[in-house]
């Protein structure tokens, strides 16, 4: 038993670090390490960058022009770039949509959409969610009437992620509203541009615009634009899902956070000495780096039992959770460490192309936004409620 | 004398297992496994034969995935000289097996071929017998006592009856009941020297043995469950139940 | 990064498992706690015999050589089984110790003993007034010619009870919470001028106070070199910690597997309790602080020998903080989830729970280890 990486994973994690710090432009990494939101541009720089460098689709077949990379390349990969300050990948097309198509896709939606994904010329965005679905999905109602060869579509989806960038989203829609409310969904590809689609954006606690709602209004889509069969979305869905969970610990993010709070904790002051010499916010700083010490191990076993040929079960629902409620109580604290400079709310400076002099400094702009911002870890990709329900349900078998 | 000592890797007795949802088998995922009961109390009656100074060699032997090694190294740990494991992936049927062993036995003409009555996952209880027919040794089947002296063996059989004793001209295929002896635990120094004796890997086809089966599983069902107990008050209570409501009295 | 054990060790973890099932029931659990000894001198008896006492130790002086890997396997499944043995105080702990500080003539005579299970020993550290220090020491021990004169207290020493030979800690220079001036005395339990008070403790073992008058140890009583051995009682208490929290990761699951067996089984309302919500989320929670703790104890065990350095007690106060915390959370879900059955003495669940809440009193509470965490804490 032994916890340190091979050398080929060490060689492999220095080779990471060096592209990193030579690839990875300082502007990008800036934002993020101050906590703010990147515009289309900066998510389409940094995609374009690692795409040169083929490590875009990380998790793609070597076949399918991803990197080939072991599950500890990938979990190696994500540290160094989070702790570099790069971006977390919009995961929408290349993680999410990518892996659905591969696995029940035609080989023409193969052939057209996988490269359009790989070169960043379609940007996805996931429309499952409904007013009237969230945690119970299945509930979704927007409609899809098979005419011909085209579906029309009728409906609202909402909470769609950065939806304003997006030309294409795909869609979970009801084809049969008789069967049972998982045997009668579709899973759709839809273009953006199509005449009836509509999207109106949602303000965020933050002031942020990050999601909108979409609405469709008689939108003829392609019978080609299905994946799988019809009434069979659900278990693309759930394919889907699987790959969403994982990784959704962010390890590697909370990492990097928990290195910017110490940073700010050792400049803030309190009763005249740098606040992470207070023994009370010491002792905090202390908790959160040892679950997050716990959370990393954690993972590292499960990466370690996927290498040997298993799958991730439901213990990645119990990463979920630790995983999100650490990078809550991280935020938690950043915001604590600035004391009342965390007040004020100055929209001109939490802007991402802000140039101008902060009022007090830099970080402290943006990090009680941040701290609203991130309660979302535990609502969206399965609520922590839902992952305890999984977990009683899959490992508990209760 | 050698002893052939045959064991099985199984899923440990401790697990509860459960059916995969296609009914095809069993979910071996990450399941833990062990050396089937019934073959372990064949190892220790091997190692108490050679204990007393009758046996000279134990040889075990394996027929199974490579991960059956865990289960060889255990019986050399419990006392067995060296192992040989005939790596197959597929599940074999009890003749293939016995048709293996026999092979085996040929080469390795062993006085005594000791197994387990059967393996508590598949619950055949044949391939002593089958063995014992390929071979034409004689057979002494569900043995709770087991005595060899010269060139015969005494075995003490449990019957539904009661118990019957044979003799047995060696060489002979035992199978050991589960009274015939409780098996001790490995030291951990014979752990550690276990890890040194020797092991040779096979594969069926190097017997020239054709392993395809002519049983198919169709399928593969869990019990039904059963009803939760209750607490009785009172002896005349129990009878009362047993009679009316169980009606088994 | 491999997690996987090698084949002797998984022969280890199955031989251990079926030891403790086949002799360690719960029934019997309380017959070895209310007797004489206090725990089972047969099953002592049987340890040694499998060669489990010699573990810890040396092979040089008949032992096994098992590292932090082995004795994790060890006290996780004597964890599970509750055992009352002192092999985490007498082979782990003050074993190590005599190890590392005994020079070869002390080594040679008492070790053999040790690995065969003949020879019990404890380490008697902590005072009244030390609260889990080991540098608060106001034993004292005054030099004379070649011989020591140790007087003072030591205050609940597990293992203490049953020890042939204490390891007793004495401040010979410096001021009492200096970590200079403590130097390691063997002393002989029945030697003249010790008193020792035996009781059980609220979770099973037995535990021992000392009252020390003028106790003689000669020359080759004395371990290591005086006044300085303090860095290696924390090293070696850090590795007995690594220890105890896989005693306690054993503990744990077993506690969890009763609650969860009993989730299912008992029906109120009509149905099982276990199909409430509130108590699935309880028990999810408790899965995850488990997860957590599996990750720790084994993050504890591959480096309990690393050479000292702040690196390695970082994180093995990181671990035992993690596991004090999960044993305290699943002991006490794992009672409010049996309701009134929970609290009583007849079952077995109860006697885990006082084991894993109390385990956080010996070698150091949460505070304690997150503390240390704290004062070690990198700033980047
Ligand atoms: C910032 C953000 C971005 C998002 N982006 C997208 C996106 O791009 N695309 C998309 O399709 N969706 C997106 N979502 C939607 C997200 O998936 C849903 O918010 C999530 O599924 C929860 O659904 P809901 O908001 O309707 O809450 P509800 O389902 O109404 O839940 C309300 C509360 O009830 C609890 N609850 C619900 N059911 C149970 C149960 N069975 N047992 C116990 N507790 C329960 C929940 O945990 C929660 O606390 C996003 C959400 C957010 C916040
Ligand atoms: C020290 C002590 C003294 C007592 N003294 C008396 C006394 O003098 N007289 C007397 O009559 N009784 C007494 N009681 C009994 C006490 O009232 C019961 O223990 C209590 O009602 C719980 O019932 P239970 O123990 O059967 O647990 P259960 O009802 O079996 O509960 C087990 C667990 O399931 C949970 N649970 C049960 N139902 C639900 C649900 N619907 N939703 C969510 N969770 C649920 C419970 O909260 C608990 O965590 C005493 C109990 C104790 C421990």
């Amino acid at each position: 038993m032994y916890f340190e990486l091979t050398p080929e994973d060490e060689a492999f994690k220095n080779e990471v670090r060096g592209f990193l710090a030579e690839a990875l432009p300082e502007d990008i990494a800036s934002k993020v390490r101050l906590g703010k939101h990147l515009g289309k541009e900066d998510h389409q720089r940094w995609q374009q960058i690692l795409a040169k460098k083929g490590w875009y689709a990380a998790n793609w077949p070597q076949d399918y022009g991803g990197p080939g990379w072991s599950v500890v390349q990938k979990h190696i990969f994500e540290e160094e770039a989070a702790a570099a300050g790069a971006p977390r990948l919009v995961s929408f097309g290349v993680n999410m949509v990518a892996p659905v198509i591969m696995q029940f896709g035609t080989q023409e939606q193969k052939d057209y959409y996988l490269p359009r994904i790989l070169s960043g010329e379609d940007w996805w965005c996931q429309g499952y969610s409904e007013p009237g679905a969230g945690s119970d999905l299945a509930a979704v109602k927007t409609r899809a009437v098979r005419e011909g060869d085209f579906y029309v579509v009728d409906g609202q989806k909402t909470w769609t992620t950065l939806g304003q960038y997006a030309n294409k989203i795909f869609c979970l829609v009801r084809t049969d509203p008789q069967a049972k409310p998982q045997q009668g969904i579709t899973f759709l590809l839809i273009d953006m541009d199509s005449p009836g689609v509509s999207i109106r954006p949602i303000l965020t606690l933050d002031g942020e615009h990050e999601v909108n709602e979409v609405f469709f209004d008689s939108v003829r889509v392609p019978v080609a634009n299905r994946v799988g069969e019809e009434n069979k979305g659900w278990t693309c869905a759930k394919y889907l899902l699987t790959h969403e969970r994982t990784g959704q610990a962010g390890v590697g993010i909370s990492k990097a956070a928990l290195a910017h709070l110490k940073q700010v904790a050792g400049r803030e002051m309190k009763n005249g000495k740098p606040l992470i010499e207070d023994p009370l916010f010491r002792l905090r700083l202390a908790e959160v780096e040892i679950q997050l010490l716990a959370v990393e191990i954690s993972t590292l076993r499960i990466l370690a039992a996927v290498e040997g040929g298993g799958a991730p079960g439901a213990e990645s629902s119990i990463l979920k959770i630790k995983g999100s409620e650490i990078r809550q109580a991280i935020s938690q604290l950043l915001r604590q460490a600035l004391g009342a400079n965390a007040l004020p709310f100055l929209q001109d400076q939490i802007d991402p192309d802000f140039t101008g002099e902060y009022r007090y400094t830099d970080y402290a702009a943006a990090a009680a936004s941040q701290y609203f911002n991130l309660r979302k870890l535990s609502i969206y990709g399965g609520s922590n409620e839902v992952q305890k329900n999984i977990i009683a349900k899959m490992i508990l078998e209760l | 004398m050698k002893i052939l000592v045959g064991i099985k890797r199984v899923v440990d007795y401790n697990v509860k297992v459960r059916v995969k949802a296609d009914q095809s088998g069993v979910d071996l995922t990450n399941v833990k496994m062990s050396m089937n009961p019934f073959c372990e109390i064949a190892v220790e009656e091997a190692v108490r034969l050679k204990e007393k100074g009758i046996a000279t060699e134990i040889v075990a032997v394996s027929i199974g995935p490579k991960t059956a090694q865990e289960q060889l190294r255990t019986a050399m740990a419990l006392g067995a000289d060296r192992g040989i494991l005939v790596e197959t992936d597929e599940p074999l049927g009890s003749l293939a097996v016995a048709k293996i062993l026999a092979k085996v036995a040929a080469e390795e003409q062993p006085q005594i071929l000791m197994m387990g009555k059967q393996s508590i996952d598949t619950d055949n209880n044949q391939t002593t017998q089958m063995l014992a027919a390929l071979t034409g040794y004689a057979q002494g089947t569900f043995a709770s006592e087991l005595t060899v002296a010269g060139d015969k063996a005494t075995v003490k059989r449990e019957i539904d009856g009661g118990l019957q004793t044979v003799e047995l001209k060696l060489p002979a295929v035992i199978s050991a009941d589960l009274r015939l002896n409780e098996p001790r635990y490995a030291k951990l120094p014979d752990i550690m020297k276990a890890k040194k004796k020797p092991l040779d890997t096979k594969t069926p086809a190097d017997y020239g043995v054709d392993t395809a089966s002519k049983v198919k599983t169709l399928k593969v069902e869990p019990p039904a469950e059963r009803a939760a107990g209750i607490k009785v008050g009172s002896v005349e209570e129990l009878v009362n139940k047993l009679k009316n409501e169980a009606k088994v009295v | 990064m491999d997690f996987n054990l090698t084949e002797e060790q998984q022969m280890l973890q199955d031989m251990l498992s079926r030891l403790v099932r086949d002799h360690y029931s719960f029934e019997k659990r309380m017959s070895h706690y209310a007797s004489q000894e206090g725990y089972s001198t047969a099953f002592w008896q049987q340890l040694a015999e499998q060669g489990l006492t010699g573990v810890p130790i040396d092979e040089a002086y008949g032992g096994f050589g098992g590292g932090g890997v082995e004795n994790m396997l060890l006290m996780k499944e004597l964890g599970r089984g509750l055992c009352l043995e002192p092999v985490l105080a007498s082979q782990i702990f003050a074993a190590g110790l005599l190890q590392q500080l005994g020079n070869k003539e002390q080594k040679e005579k008492i070790l053999p003993l040790v690995a065969s299970g003949e020879l019990k020993l404890a380490a008697a550290l902590t005072e009244t007034n030390s609260h889990y220090s080991l540098q608060h020491v106001a034993c004292r021990a005054r030099q004379q010619g070649d011989t020591w004169f140790l007087s003072g207290q030591k205050s609940v020493v597990v293992g203490g009870a049953s020890a042939d030979l204490l390891l007793v800690s004495a401040r010979t220079a410096g001021e009492q919470g200096d970590p200079e001036g403590i130097s390691l005395f063997l002393v002989e339990p029945w030697a003249k001028g010790v008193t020792r008070n035996a009781y059980p403790c609220i979770d099973g073992p037995r535990a021992c106070d000392l009252l020390l008058d003028e106790v003689m140890v000669g020359r080759g009583g004395v371990l290591g070199k005086p006044g300085q051995v303090f860095t290696t009682l924390q090293y070696q208490q850090e590795r007995a910690a690594a220890a105890a929290c896989a005693e306690a990761l054993g503990s744990m699951e077993e506690a969890f597997t009763l609650t969860l067996d009993y989730l299912k089984t008992r029906q109120q309302f009509g149905q099982p309790i276990g199909k409430f919500q509130a108590l699935q989320h309880r028990m999810a929670d408790m899965r995850g602080e488990l997860e957590l703790a599996t990750s720790m104890t084994l993050l504890a065990a591959s480096l309990a020998d690393h050479p000292p350095s702040d690196e390695r007690s970082r994180k093995l106060a990181a671990s035992r903080f993690i596991i004090t915390r999960a044993a305290r959370f699943i002991a006490e879900q794992a009672i409010q989830l049996h309701g009134g059955i929970g609290m009583t003495w007849e079952y077995a669940l109860a006697h885990h729970a006082k084991r894993l809440v109390m385990l956080s009193h010996h070698l150091g509470d949460e505070d304690t280890h997150l503390q240390r965490f704290a004062d070690l804490l990198k700033a980047s």
